[in-house]
């Protein structure tokens, strides 16, 4: 077949501003279509909550659209639609988001709208309730997906005792208690121009963009002395664990793993191509779906992976099949042997060649929209890993040798630490309660 | 600024077409095979889809799934590239692929860096006629697409649309859900499989589209070279199954273990591009786009009795569904939503709305193409979708094939309040509805390892 080993060259003007409050202004522009796209990150999350409080860093983020200073939410909400754009504003575990996109024309309202909320957000009361009341129902009905549900009960287990164990949207009861002044103090604590990143990409006028943040955003005053609190790292270790949980659905999900890695870690390319290799490549040319879903035909849905959940805190190494709950034995047994054939067996030349060209000269999809753009900006900015790392890259990945994919393999996968969550018609014990005939009877 | 769009809510047509068509060259090969390109440099990057003009609407009864289960075969080998090989290739050159299919249409992609692309129409040109269903291949495939499946039952939404969609057809095809029944997949053979391929894989039925950085003659002389030799095929017989008007509401109720319950309503609507499908999007957009429409704005922000609605009304080749879905927070009652839901409808049957909401919908409408199609392969798919959907000689050539995309906004631009109105008017009757429940079924719950017995109980 014909291979092509050069890869396409990704280029990308990036400007790198810091204003004197200390907001970082990453803009990249290009005219392709006549949008751009205004992502701003504040370095702050759920990491930061304790266990009570656990939704608070979420609804904050989620309630700064409610209303401003100057603004009522609904004239926020008629403010974005009128211009046919989309604004999105939420939190996860290590930042708060905003993201506008719209027409490149819409622009200043757009800078208008996101400097508004991240400065001048002021929470009223009804709709703290609103939002709190809103949540405690999605609560539920994110766990009537058995996935959800088991990945949560996964992070559990493994992150126990630190932030990560929780979900970030937080529980029913700690949402529930959530009130104005938390998310208020929440907000004005981190919400800060020094804890802030802001990143313009599409059809704009780099120039012309930088003076129209510093003159929107420049009066955000600066914290002094704002520092990050210090986060419980999750560690490797502990017995694994078996835990089944009872959901009456056609599919038991299973999801087996334990802490992975940071994304500074030296070791984070060599294990983007273990993951290739083993669980998480395009169609199902790694091992885990070649063997589990194209040979054996167990599931629509099997991976596994280390790198992609890695963050400023240890993520998870994890494999995930859902199959039909006959099946339960077959397909715990071979996602346990593909991990333990890649730690003891290793990978062969081969493999590593074709990973390392798909890594490569796929990396030019990842910049095919400004939202992608303005997403590689900010991760470029929050791991220090230099506008230059679009040429970086592909050295990294080409470098990598067998022995060291191997030794990195053997450093990070631990066969014999493995938790294993199965939720779906089991009972506690891990017997496959028979429901799935009854459905068709 | 490269380009500029219109996108005043009152302009009339503009000179140049809107950015998703402009550049786009359309080709018919003596085959019949249709090739839509557009040439684009700003990104090197090509995407490469083939759309085939068959879904789960040419489906029959004891034979659902067949389209959707094609799709998987289609990934399992060919006599140049055995099994695993179209992966392989894809990824050795750096790329992704992937398939979809739905009611109307079965469609594949790739995307790859623009010095590679070419390999895309050497996998479309092998699969088209080529695909060999070895058997053991196609055991192994059919518990895949059975998960797959069960995947859909475990989905609270998935299992009432399901129901509301098989409830509202009774007649046509769209009565069946894409992936098929259960049973109708058990009993699939390879042979069959085979026998559907033969049918409808061929020039004559597919549309061949690329988009990106490719020079338009290089390319289409590969494309002849790899697909002009390809038989166009038998003509495929039209397909004429019309649903016949509702004549009174339909409510059916899903019972299904679930701590949130949901409410579907579906109103029968017009095809793509029939001249009422305008106003409509337009309802579409009022009702449900963004925080400052008026379902979010009651149901949310009024009422707060729900975590979420939405109204959607997609182009299909017949008549399809325009719906409306809600879930509910608890200690709501579903008939208590649903009444607000019409109560919403009401107002815009009886035009209120005002000149700023209307331009509002048609800027989110206008800015939407733009939006959601910033990539090559987004601006593939809808260019393969309308030339696969809006091929019918009822549609007017200017606004047929791929061309309704240059006319969709300044038809959506021409819309009044009245018709907005008188389109609500028509097509949201309680007639013409179908009203779908998902209730908690509590019954498993209490005593799991006796759920069987349970059944009815409460």
């Amino acid at each position: 077949m014909a291979v092509s080993r050069k890869a396409a060259a990704v280029r990308l003007n990036v400007e790198r501003v810091v204003l004197p409050n200390g907001l970082v202004v990453l803009v990249s522009e290009n005219h392709s279509t006549p949008s751009m796209s205004i992502s701003a990150i504040v370095r702050a999350g759920s990491r930061f909550e304790s266990d009570g409080e656990a939704g608070l860093a979420s609804l904050a983020a989620e309630l700064i659209e409610e209303g401003t200073t100057t603004r009522t939410s609904q004239q926020i909400a008629e403010a974005i639609d009128a211009t046919g754009g989309h604004m999105m504003t939420f939190g996860d575990y290590q930042s708060s988001r905003l993201a506008v996109v719209s027409l490149s024309k819409d622009f200043n309202l757009g800078l208008d709208l996101a400097s508004d909320l991240l400065m001048n957000a002021v929470f009223p009361d009804d709709k703290v309730r609103q939002q709190v009341d809103r949540r405690v129902a999605q609560l539920k009905s994110r766990l009537d997906v058995p996935r959800t549900q088991a990945s949560d009960l996964f992070n559990e287990i493994v992150f126990k005792g630190t932030p990560q164990h929780r979900p970030a949207v937080g529980y029913e009861a700690t949402v529930a208690a959530v009130s104005r002044p938390a998310v208020d103090q929440f907000y004005r604590r981190y919400y800060v121009s020094n804890n802030t990143v802001l990143a313009i990409a599409g059809d704009v006028d780099t120039r012309e963009t930088v003076a129209r943040v510093e003159s929107a955003l420049g009066k955000w005053p600066r914290t002094g002395g704002f520092v990050s609190p210090d986060v419980p790292c999750p560690r490797l270790g502990g017995e694994p664990v078996e835990k089944y949980a009872t959901a009456l659905k056609e599919q038991v999900n299973i999801f087996m793993g334990h802490v992975g890695i940071e994304r500074k870690d030296p070791d984070y390319h060599a294990l983007l191509v273990m993951d290739t290799i083993l669980g998480s490549s395009p169609g199902f040319t790694s091992r885990i779906p070649r063997v589990l879903r194209d040979e054996q035909g167990l599931a629509y849905s099997t991976y596994a992976n280390v790198t992609s959940s890695s963050g400023l805190d240890p993520g998870r190494f994890v494999a995930y099949i859902g199959t039909a709950p006959s099946n339960l034995d077959r397909a715990r047994a071979g996602l346990r042997s593909e991990i333990e054939r890649i730690v003891e067996g290793g990978v062969t030349q081969e493999e590593l060649d074709t990973a390392k060209s798909y890594l490569t000269g796929s990396f030019v999809l990842r910049f095919q929209r400004n939202g992608q753009v303005a997403e590689f900006m900010l991760e470029a900015e929050t791991y220090d890993l230099g506008f230059d790392y679009l040429e970086k890259y592909p050295e990294l990945i080409r470098a990598l040798t067998v022995e060291e994919v191997n030794r990195v393999t053997r450093k990070h996968i631990h066969p014999e630490r493995l938790t294993t969550v199965v939720v779906g018609p089991v009972d506690d014990a891990g017997h496959v309660i028979k429901t799935e005939k009854e459905f068709y009877e | 600024m490269t380009a500029t769009t219109s996108i005043s809510g009152v302009e009339a047509a503009t000179d140049t077409p809107p950015f998703i068509t402009r550049g786009v060259r359309k080709l018919v090969l003596p085959n019949r095979l249709t090739v839509i390109t557009k040439e684009v440099h700003d990104k090197p990057v090509v995407a490469t889809m083939i759309w085939y003009r068959v879904g789960s609407r040419n489906e029959d009864l004891g034979q659902t799934g067949k389209s959707h289960f094609l799709e998987h075969m289609l990934f399992k080998g060919t006599d140049r590239y055995p099994k695993g090989v179209i992966d392989l290739t894809t990824q050795l050159n750096g790329g992704m692929n992937n398939a979809f299919t739905w009611l109307d249409f079965t469609a594949y992609y790739f995307s790859f860096a623009a010095d590679r692309w070419q390999t895309a129409l050497e996998i479309e040109s092998s699969r088209m006629r080529n695909t060999t269903f070895a058997e053991g291949e196609f055991a192994s495939e059919k518990q895949v697409v059975e998960e797959e499946l069960r995947i859909g039952l475990d989905g609270p939404w998935e299992v009432l649309e399901n129901e509301v969609w098989a409830t509202a057809f009774r007649q046509h095809p769209y009565h069946f859900p894409t992936v098929g029944w259960l049973q109708d997949l058990e009993s699939a053979t390879a042979a069959d499989m085979k026998a559907y391929y033969d049918r409808w894989y061929h020039p004559r039925n597919a549309t061949l589209v690329i988009v990106g950085d490719f020079d338009t003659r290089d390319a289409l002389a590969r494309v002849e070279d790899l697909f002009g030799s390809i038989p166009d095929g038998p003509e495929p017989k039209p397909l004429q199954i019309v649903e016949p008007p509702q004549r009174g509401e339909k409510r059916v109720i899903v019972k299904k273990e679930t701590p949130v319950e949901r409410l579907l309503i579906g109103y029968h609507a017009p095809a793509v591009a029939h001249p009422d499908s305008y106003p409509l999007r337009v309802a579409e957009a009022v009702l449900s786009t963004g925080k400052s429409s008026r379902l979010y704005q009651r149901l949310v922000d009024q009422d707060k009795s729900i975590t979420s609605v939405n109204a959607s009304y997609h182009d299909h080749i017949d008549p399809s569904l325009f719906y409306f879905q809600a879930e509910l927070k608890p200690g709501f009652e579903l008939r208590q939503v649903e009444l607000a839901i019409y109560d919403e409808i009401e107002r815009v049957k009886h035009a209120d709305l005002s000149t700023a909401e209307l331009a509002k919908a048609k800027r989110l409408i206008e800015a939407d193409l733009v939006l959601s199609n910033e990539e090559p392969l987004q601006q593939a798919m809808l260019l393969g979708q309308y030339e696969t959907i809006a091929a019918d000689e009822r549609i007017p050539e200017g606004s047929r094939g791929f061309r309704y995309l240059d006319t969709m906004l300044d038809r959506i631009n021409e819309v009044t309040v009245d018709e907005v109105a008188s389109s609500a008017r028509r097509y949201f009757t309680e007639d013409n509805r179908t009203v779908g429940y998902l209730v908690d079924d509590a019954t498993g719950r209490a005593h799991p390892a006796d759920a069987k017995e349970d059944d009815g109980g409460s």
